[in-house]
């Protein structure tokens, strides 16, 4: 064979460096098209999204006026009204609320293709922690105290971090809540994902009607905890036997949740389905925000009924449980905790299996 | 090391040849421009005047207390992706509290740069950063700097809040494939093909990234003109000029810092090791391409002292660049004026074209820190390496622990592994059995011993041998519990030590007195040193 040239090598290896990054930019054009047709798509929305922006009068327009607003102040606050594209974009937030994995949606390869990818394990949505999808209302209509309201987030996005100081904006604050809660990976803060979430908080905040600069006791849960951020008197013990009096019978008597058909009926509170090391080595979380969560909404259906310290001493229980470590604590420390999350619960479970032979102890999932 | 020489040894420039230094002056000032602004930007979070005082004050203090004709330090690529690595966790980047952090971070660095220039074997250590691993860290962190890039490539914001791990890494280039902006791409795209074609010309090599930025930045402007920069969205670099000569700053000690600065210190020390090694290996290599030889110790000193001033100025810490040094010295600098005029072109140039840098575009920024990265990934150095296999595997291990443990965990995974290596090696002494001559060729010491013992014992043990001659010619060296193994041997009476190199076996045999043998000694140990002067 004849040699060629040592300049032909040189041609050929740039010549197939230029060809990778115009077959790169093609594949990012073509990616580009499908997102722009998924996003002009009509959205199939989950029953629950459904009920729900039907109620507060989500529809294209020129102006939008709330249900809510108007039957409650009997004026009609009118306000600019929503274009399509933006009312598939509330739309898509509100599913991405109802339900993180997919799962009830009717296309979840088409609705959730920005969704899912951002979670590990199978078990978390928002909706375990942002009840009713975002805006939990109690019986008569009233949004409940407490329940981490994803309108009054949206008004009170500057002046969430308190503890801290930091002043987080929204996305930022959201991205957080991927990577610590569902124990996921990192949105770009640009993405869709984080930006249809936007969209549907702030449709929450217009239909409530909620001003910003206001603080909002359905969002703002520390007034539970306030005066002893010092946890001097939380007993893990105590929260234990709580735990295992209140919590069990939905979470688990280790608490990792109860799945049926493949479907989360109560989410996984330990274990490697549940918020990782990250979140709960976050001081306000652990001092403020679980304790406060726990005694506004827990347990289910019989909501006010522990007091303060049971709401603390659970919560230091909670805290303590096994789950995954976060991506911050390096992979040493995430290999540690899933081989603890693997070995602990059947040990316990056979240790209190041969302490009382007689009970049968329930395998938690 | 004589400070006055350092300071006041100029090279005498020749006749006539002050033009060619301001030229090559002129020639560094532009190159280190787009370089400065992109690594402290892109890579380091940290506004673009942190390059820029860096390429002009740290590229005089440098010069200024370095001997070398070529040598300067400035911004480096490397130190500034360590400077994001390490920051990412603890603040938001551009905030406030990011730029005191990373204040007192440069400041720590040079803090322990000079312990190294204080303790002298600290200086020695340098040399036991093998090349694997510093070859290994620098291919981590090019592969970093590429992937780091995607986001400001595509025109997204910038990822602020996590530290870096591969698996993010791989979903912001997913991210850049679905939710880029295009006409960010596009400029990030005519940068980088400019570049690429550019470098393939010798004549235009240390221009491309100049000739990239210039055709990235003409198309935005083209862009914007046509469209508007309400649709393009696409980013610009902030203006200069506002920022004047200095912009002196204070690290941040206060006592609520106190955790986040514990943190850091890792990240400090990986910072100066990097920087001296880089800045001393940068050296050696000028010293054998310009037959000047200068002593590493001038490098750590001009690095030590400039990173301990240039934080109270706003500036990255600095330590040499290989490509502006072999810039320089393929342009045949004779001075350091060269080096200094480049430090006061760019000052010039700062203060008078500020609104000229002004609008280079982000995604051209970030084009050129995907060329500089790829840069860092030296594919000659990574096939050396991988003829053998002990370096393949310490290179290997600093490369893959850039991405698990960090960077300092890279220094110290790489480090122990080389230094392992060198310990095994020591501990496999070369030992033969001929007939019966014990020969051992390496290190008598604890390690090789059970090796050495093991053929002792089956020659001493062997009924064929009647006298068993060891044989240590070729030791070099016997720590104490060799001595203790010799003199346990020696008692062997079937044993026999020959030490060819004393000529101790020869002198057994032969029946010369003592007083004639030191003669003898005498006259050839003369001989021998008149032929060596």
């Amino acid at each position: 064979m004849k040699r060629r040239a040592p300049g032909w090598r040189k041609a050929t290896r740039l010549g197939l460096l230029v060809g990778v990054l115009l077959a790169l930019y093609a594949l990012a054009v073509a990616k580009h098209d499908e997102r722009a047709r998924i996003r002009e798509q009509p959205v199939a929305l989950t029953p629950g999204c459904a009920d729900k922006l039907t109620r507060y009068g989500l529809a294209a327009g020129a102006t939008y006026v709330s249900p809510y607003a108007l039957a409650r102040t009997g004026r009609a606050n009118v306000r600019r009204g929503y274009s399509e594209e933006d009312v598939r974009a509330i739309q898509r937030g509100c599913n991405i609320i109802d339900d993180l994995q997919g799962q009830l949606a009717a296309d979840p390869a088409r609705e959730r293709w920005n969704a899912t990818r951002f979670v590990r394990g199978t078990h978390t949505s928002c909706d375990h922690c942002h009840q009713g999808i975002g805006d939990k209302q109690t019986a008569d209509g009233v949004p409940q105290t407490g329940s981490l309201s994803l309108a009054a987030s949206w008004v009170m996005a500057d002046m969430y971090d308190q503890f801290t100081g930091i002043l987080l904006p929204y996305e930022l604050r959201q991205m957080q809540c991927y990577i610590n809660s569902s124990n996921g990976f990192k949105p770009n803060i640009a993405d869709d994902l984080i930006r249809d979430v936007t969209a549907y908080s702030r449709f929450l905040a217009a239909a409530l009607d909620l001003r910003f600069g206001v603080r909002y006791p359905e969002q703002g849960i520390d007034e539970v905890t306030a005066s002893s951020t010092l946890k001097r008197g939380d007993d893990y013990v105590r929260g234990g036997a709580l735990f295992r009096e209140k919590c069990a019978r939905c979470h688990g008597p280790q608490g990792l949740g109860t799945v049926v058909d493949g479907k989360v009926r109560f989410p996984a509170v330990a274990g490697p389905n549940a918020f990782n090391l990250q979140s709960r080595n976050n001081f306000s979380f652990v001092s403020t925000i679980l304790p406060g969560f726990i005694c506004r909404n827990m347990p289910l259906g019989e909501e006010g009924s522990l007091s303060n310290q049971d709401c603390r001493d659970v919560a230091f229980y909670v805290s303590n449980l096994p789950r995954p470590a976060g991506d911050k604590q390096g992979p040493l420390a995430a290999l540690w905790q899933q081989l603890m999350m693997r070995v602990m619960p059947p040990l316990i479970r056979s240790i209190e299996s041969w302490q009382r032979p007689g009970e049968t102890v329930g395998n938690g999932t | 090391m004589n400070v006055k020489t350092a300071v006041f040894g100029w090279a005498p420039p020749r006749v006539g040849a002050l033009g060619n230094e301001l030229l090559i002056g002129l020639t560094l000032a532009i190159v280190v421009l787009p370089q400065a602004i992109a690594f402290s930007t892109t890579l380091a979070g940290l506004p673009s005047y942190f390059g820029l005082y860096c390429a002009i004050w740290g590229v005089l203090f440098t010069a200024l207390l370095n001997p070398s004709r070529v040598f300067h330090g400035g911004p480096n690529s490397t130190l500034s992706a360590v400077v994001g690595v390490t920051l990412l966790p603890v603040a938001p980047q551009f905030g406030p509290d990011y730029i005191g952090y990373a204040l007192t971070l440069f400041l720590l660095a040079g803090l322990i740069q000079l312990v190294f220039l204080a303790v002298r074997p600290l200086g020695r250590m340098l040399d036991f950063v093998s090349e694997p691993v510093a070859n290994g860290m620098i291919c981590g962190i090019g592969l970093y700097m590429i992937f780091k890039s995607f986001p400001a490539f595509a025109g997204l914001p910038i990822n602020t809040q996590v530290e870096w791990r591969l698996w993010i890494a791989w979903q912001s280039f997913l991210a850049v494939l679905e939710i880029g902006n295009l006409h960010a791409i596009h400029i990030g795209l005519i940068t980088l093909l400019v570049t690429l074609v550019t470098r393939q010309f010798t004549a235009l090599r240390n221009w491309a990234i100049l000739l990239g930025i210039v055709a990235g930045t003409l198309y935005s402007e083209w862009l914007n003109a046509r469209l508007g920069l309400a649709a393009t969205l696409v980013e610009q670099t902030a203006n200069v000029s506002a920022a004047g000569f200095v912009y002196p700053s204070v690290p941040l000690f206060t006592q609520e810092a106190m955790p986040d600065i514990i943190s850091i210190i890792p990240g400090a020390v990986t910072l100066a090791l990097l920087g001296l090694f880089q800045t001393v290996a940068a050296m050696r290599r000028m010293n054998r391409r310009s037959g000047q030889f200068v002593d590493a110790r001038h490098g750590i000193f001009a690095d030590a002292l400039s990173n301990c001033v240039l934080p109270f100025i706003s500036a990255l810490p600095t330590c040499a660049s290989f490509n502006r040094m072999s810039l320089m010295h393929a342009m045949n600098t004779g001075s350091r004026l060269a080096a200094v005029s480049s430090a006061l072109f760019l000052l010039a140039l700062v203060s008078f074209f500020g609104e000229f840098i002004a609008i280079i575009p982000v995604p051209a920024m970030a084009a050129i820190i995907m060329v500089v990265g790829a840069n860092m990934i030296d594919w000659s150095d990574i096939r050396a390496h991988f003829q053998h296999r002990p370096e393949a595997i310490v290179f290997s291990a600093s490369f893959l622990s850039v991405h698990l443990f960090g960077l300092f965990g890279a220094v110290i995974c790489g480090s122990l592994l080389a230094l392992a290596y060198a310990k095994w090696e020591k501990a496999h002494p070369n030992v033969s059995l001929e007939h019966n001559v014990l020969r051992i060729r390496g290190n008598i010491y604890y390690g090789s011993l059970p090796v050495i013992e093991s053929l002792y014992h089956r020659a001493s043990t062997d009924a064929h041998i009647d006298e068993l001659v060891v044989d240590f010619s070729a030791v070099h060296h016997i720590d104490p519990e060799g001595i203790r193994w010799l003199a346990e041997v020696g008692k062997n009476g079937k044993v026999r030590f020959i030490d060819r190199r004393s000529g101790l076996d020869r002198r057994a045999a032969s029946g010369e007195s003592p007083p004639d043998r030191k003669r003898r000694d005498r006259k050839r140990r003369d001989r021998r040193r008149r032929r060596t002067l």
